[in-house]
């Protein structure tokens, strides 16, 4: 972070996308990069653009312009399992978890286990996934139960597993702890801070100011659909970060806060 | 302490899923011990393989139901699909076209329908029971002008085998010449429908394409950002609905020996009763062909013993409506603990 010599290409580029429902412009001309053990922060207000930016990277939506950089090469994503094959897992806000089946089956779920003769392999996905679960948890115990009787924590955990066992290499977590209690948020942040040392590179969007400073490395701020700051987050504070998501500009008297430039 | 809770909840509510089965079951008995008391030739041999035998069609056309509703669709055109497999089945015959590849034209005729059905509400996006009520219209349109309404009949003995035959069938020839049936045998419908649910369920159960189904009911929109190709479930499953349709086709038509054109009406209404009877949730993500079976049953002993006893056919009408309505009541109740 500190050497200012020419950096490694990043793992993940994005550059100059553009996104729009008809004439709405939900992303305009916004470029983010990535790389490797860093947590990038995207913040911005509800409607901001920083989740549909997200789910374009993740597959989920296609841009209408731009193009998309995993370690230098160009690629095309047209559905979530595209993004997948480069390595790009994300876990959704609201999950994405199939509420009748059960944590294995969540967790495999459009990548199923089978065996030889093309059967569901439920064995192997059950102890995979147990071994996946307690890794994250210790105490997650019911895993037979269908995920609508979990608690948030679990359901949390069964998407965040889901992510990391398919070794990911970028993470997308879209507010991983919005709907989690204390002791869950700060094991998701412990969590996400071990990813970071194995070498993720993570995206992280989150509403929660304390949050973005314990974790993230930058943050992009975006403003209707453009990205109106990209920082270290060494180079500001909280008010900075705020006067961006709510006018889309810096303090007049700003100067970069950080002392390592 | 929110873990214990969690399963403590949990278990109450896979107990009333079993407890949803089980209630089934119990009132399958029921009804048969009722009708036993109130017609004394209910409970027979006889009467038991009339019962298996009348159960069939509604039975094939509840496993591709079962499988629709659980993707959180219905398909209200099997009782017209059904007829028009049986009309092309007939044509082909009549043309000269052997029994059995007579019989696969038009189980392949439902399973187009079924494949029509699914493009249509996956490609063009409209929902479920608009795009088969359509399809119900056409189906059934389609088999009309084909014969001129008019029945399709001198189709061949072999024709009737499918839905007459059986097996173990024991006859004796009596000493005046007469044949005299001491076992009817189990008829062929009957067998078909075991082998069919058996593979239904094991497809729901065991394959890929049955956990994609579940998942799709379940949340439509988790399945597709988990890499669940929703468009190919959904087509997939209507096209089982259809190829079932036009299989019970094959069946109720064997069993006339003549193709009826106008046959099959309101017969998705029976599947769908079976279905829910069975535990299926019309919200999807939940159903199981064991269940729609015994929903099947339920429908096909209610019809069977309200027969013997004489009770009239728009009465019966009535009673099942109220029990179609109750079975969605107690599992309403059961979504709501």
């Amino acid at each position: 972070m500190i050497d200012t010599v020419a950096r490694p290409t990043p793992m993940v580029e994005m550059s100059r996308i553009y996104k729009h429902f008809g004439g709405l412009h939900a992303v305009e001309d916004v470029s983010v990069d990535l790389y490797p053990g860093e947590v990038v922060g995207v913040l911005g207000h509800n409607g901001a653009g920083k989740s549909c930016l997200m789910q374009i990277l993740s597959g989920a939506l296609a841009a209408s312009d731009g193009q998309i950089f995993v370690n230098g090469e160009e690629i095309t994503l047209t559905s979530p399992q595209d993004a997948r094959k480069y390595g790009i897992e994300t876990i959704y806000q609201t999950l994405a978890l199939a509420n009748h089946l059960d944590a294995a089956a969540n967790l495999f779920l459009g990548r199923e286990l089978k065996t030889r003769f093309g059967n569901l392999d439920d064995a192997r996905m059950f102890a995979e996934a147990k071994a996946a679960l307690r890794q994250l948890n210790p105490n997650f115990t019911n895993l037979k139960d269908p995920v609508s009787c979990l608690s948030g924590g679990q359901r949390q955990v069964i998407a965040i597993a889901r992510a990391i066992y398919f070794q990911a290499k970028v993470l997308i977590m879209d507010e991983p702890t919005a709907a989690l209690g204390p002791s869950e948020t700060a094991m998701v942040s412990n969590l996400t801070l071990r990813l970071k040392d194995e070498g993720i590179g993570i995206f992280l969007i989150s509403h929660d100011m304390h949050d973005v400073f314990d974790l993230c490395d930058r943050v992009v701020v975006m403003n209707k659909g453009r990205n109106v700051g990209s920082f270290r987050i060494e180079d500001v504070n909280k008010d900075d970060v705020l006067s961006l998501i709510i006018k889309g500009t810096l303090p007049d008297d700003w100067t970069p806060r950080g002392t390592t430039k | 302490m929110s873990d214990l809770q969690a399963q403590r909840i949990s278990r109450l509510r896979l107990g009333g899923a079993a407890l949803h089965k089980l209630s089934a079951v119990a009132t399958l008995l029921l009804l048969v011990m009722a009708f036993s008391f109130s017609s004394p030739a209910f409970l027979s041999v006889n009467n038991g393989l009339t019962v298996l035998l009348q159960t069939a069609v509604i039975g094939l056309l509840a496993i591709g139901m079962t499988m629709v509703i659980i993707t959180g669709g219905i398909d209200l055109s099997v009782g017209s699909v059904l007829a028009l497999s049986g009309v092309i089945t007939g044509l082909a015959i009549k043309a000269g076209l052997p029994v059995l590849p007579g019989m696969a034209l038009g189980v392949l005729t439902g399973a187009l329908c079924g494949a029509v059905n699914g493009l249509v509400i996956t490609r063009m996006r409209i929902t479920p029971f608009v795009a088969t009520l359509g399809m119900m219209m056409i189906a059934r349109g389609l088999a009309l002008q084909l014969t001129g309404a008019a029945p399709i009949s001198r189709l061949g003995e072999s024709f009737g085998l499918l839905g007459n035959g059986s097996f173990f069938r024991v006859v004796e020839t009596q000493a005046n010449g007469f044949p005299k049936v001491i076992f009817p045998g189990i008829p062929y419908p009957a067998v078909l429908l075991l082998v069919v649910a058996l593979f239904g369920s094991y497809v729901l159960t065991r394959r890929q394409v049955g956990r994609h189904i579940l998942a799709v009911g379940s949340n439509e929109e988790a399945a597709r950002l988990s890499g669940v190709n929703v468009a190919r479930t959904k087509i997939w499953a209507y096209t089982a609905s259809g190829a079932l349709a036009g299989l019970s086709g094959m069946v109720l038509m064997s069993r006339l020996v003549t193709v009826q054109p106008n046959e099959g009406v309101m017969y998705e209404l029976d599947a769908i009763a079976a279905a829910v009877i069975g535990g299926a949730s019309l919200m999807g993500g939940v159903g199981s062909i064991s269940g729609s079976m015994i929903g099947a049953f339920i429908i096909g002993v209610l019809r069977n013993g309200l027969n013997m006893a004489g009770t009239s056919a728009f009465i019966q009408q009535i009673i099942i409506g109220i029990v179609v309505i109750g079975a969605v009541f107690i599992d309403q109740i059961r979504n709501r603990n």
